[in-house]
């Protein structure tokens, strides 16, 4: 193994956005090494599997054998379990394709290879180079031995644990209330239905979520996302996750195959993605959706775009902020307002009573909603229950 | 730090399940995660028990 690499663009992490970066980049003509601390992409998991599907064909991936099932949409359960269907396509990032996310994310790094990126494994980048206040690369261990990488732009895509953007000196650090504590055991001998994704809101998941996602008939990721600022005891995820478990025969009966664990950011976007050298994307970005806790969608995206950047960047251009500001803007102007949007929404959903989601709930189970917004959702409550909306006026 | 209590992260294999929630939780950036291994900054850290909270199985005490 050479010592002390140089390429054009450098990408810390082989995940759904690094490995979309690493690809982009290197159509575009660049020299792309993309690393990854892991000895196998994808493995171990940590996801509960579900996505939507419209936006694959924009960033260029195929469907191939990583789908384990197409649902048709999603049903939201109130705490006393009235239910509420949304079409596929209204449901948001988590509703879609149930995928196998291993086989994914080793897709997603095949084709940054057949693009022409080289593929570091287990090589963990363990600081930043800095010249002048500007990132020249990183300093990385692979197999136990030390050397430096040097490249006109590091890109950060390295998750949820991102500590490259914070080595680097942009804060991505999250609040307790900006984040929710996750776990999941995928189950078999459960009753699943595989036409839906579904989600049990309220005091059984405070500031989160019960999912169950059907992975195939009688196998499903069953899960729960806690947010940390309303945790009281240690474990608190688990004992949550195991008390609704117990209490659905359907899922009680079941066997635990597999335990996943993980955090998930709930936050405003960051504001600050780019600085001299460097771009942040993914996860590390702080890009997940608040309300759904979905990130692939959203890491693909910019990575097209930060990847395309990157390459204009290294070759043309130069690597400082400003020129990196063409990232900034086109990751934002894509999907800034949605992810501001779902953090209002979901800053008023955690705030909810029992109550309050059973009747929002049971207003919206009797309704077929030709378009799901937040209009429609709130004149469809008002018309059942004109005393639940009064909450929502300050959102509206 | 004689004053300080103690943090254990309990990352045999045990409880933890490298999930690396912690990691992104630390306010001071002084946790670690390789594959199978979490360990924490003893110098850094100052107790302040968030990463207690992120811990979705338990995995970290302080005491």
């Amino acid at each position: 193994m050479p010592k002390n690499l140089t390429t054009d663009v450098l990408v810390i992490g082989a995940g759904p956005a690094g490995s979309m970066t690493a690809k982009w980049a290197a159509k575009r003509g660049a020299k792309v090494l993309l690393l990854e601390k892991r000895q196998e992409i994808g493995s171990p998991v940590r996801c509960g599997e579900g996505m939507s599907k419209e936006w694959l064909t924009e960033v260029g991936i195929t469907p191939g054998r990583w789908i384990n099932v197409e649902v048709e949409g999603a049903r939201i359960y109130s705490p006393s379990e009235k239910v509420f269907e949304i079409n596929e396509k209204h449901a948001g990032n988590e509703v879609g394709y149930v995928v196998e996310r291993d086989g994914f994310d080793k897709q997603l790094a095949i084709d940054a290879g057949n693009a022409g990126a080289e593929l570091l494994l287990k090589t963990a980048a363990t600081g930043v180079l800095k010249e002048h206040g500007k990132v020249v690369g990183v300093t990385a261990k692979e197999f136990g031995e030390s050397f430096e990488i040097r490249a006109p732009i590091t890109i950060a895509a390295d998750g949820f644990e991102s500590q490259v953007g914070r080595w680097a000196g942009i804060p991505t650090n999250l609040a307790m209330r900006d984040m929710d504590t996750c776990l999941q055991y995928r189950m078999t001998n459960v009753d699943c239905d595989v036409r839906y994704c579904d989600f049990y809101l309220g005091k059984v998941a405070p500031g989160g979520y019960v999912w169950v996602f059907p992975k195939a008939e009688g196998l499903a990721n069953v899960g729960i996302g806690v947010q940390v600022s309303q945790v009281t005891s240690p474990a608190d995820a688990r004992t949550y996750l195991d008390r609704w478990i117990a209490k659905h025969p359907g899922y009680a009966k079941g066997r635990k195959i597999d335990v996943v664990g993980g955090g998930v950011s709930i936050s405003k976007p960051l504001p600050k993605t780019v600085d001299d050298g460097i771009m942040l994307v993914g996860d590390a970005a702080r890009m997940i959706d608040p309300l759904t806790g979905g990130g692939i969608a959203n890491g693909c995206i910019a990575g097209k775009i930060c990847g395309e950047v990157a390459a204009e960047a290294a070759l043309g251009g130069t690597p400082t902020k400003e020129f990196l500001q063409k990232y900034e803007t086109g990751w934002r102007a894509r999907l800034e307002e949605k992810l501001y949007r779902n953090w209002l929404a979901k800053e008023k959903l955690v705030s909810l009573s029992d109550a309050t989601f059973d009747k929002v709930v049971d207003a919206l189970s009797g309704v077929k909603l030709e378009k799901l917004n937040v209009h429609n959702i709130l004149k469809a409550v008002h018309e059942k229950y004109p005393e639940v909306t009064k909450e929502f006026e300050a959102f509206l | 730090m004689p004053n300080k209590k103690s943090l254990h992260i309990e990352s045999s294999g045990q409880l933890c399940i490298y999930c690396g929630a912690c990691v992104g939780i630390c306010p001071l950036n002084c946790i670690y995660l390789d594959e199978t291994r979490i360990t924490f900054d003893e110098k850094i850290c100052t107790r302040c028990e968030i990463c207690v909270k992120a811990c979705p199985v338990g995995a970290i005490e302080i005491g």
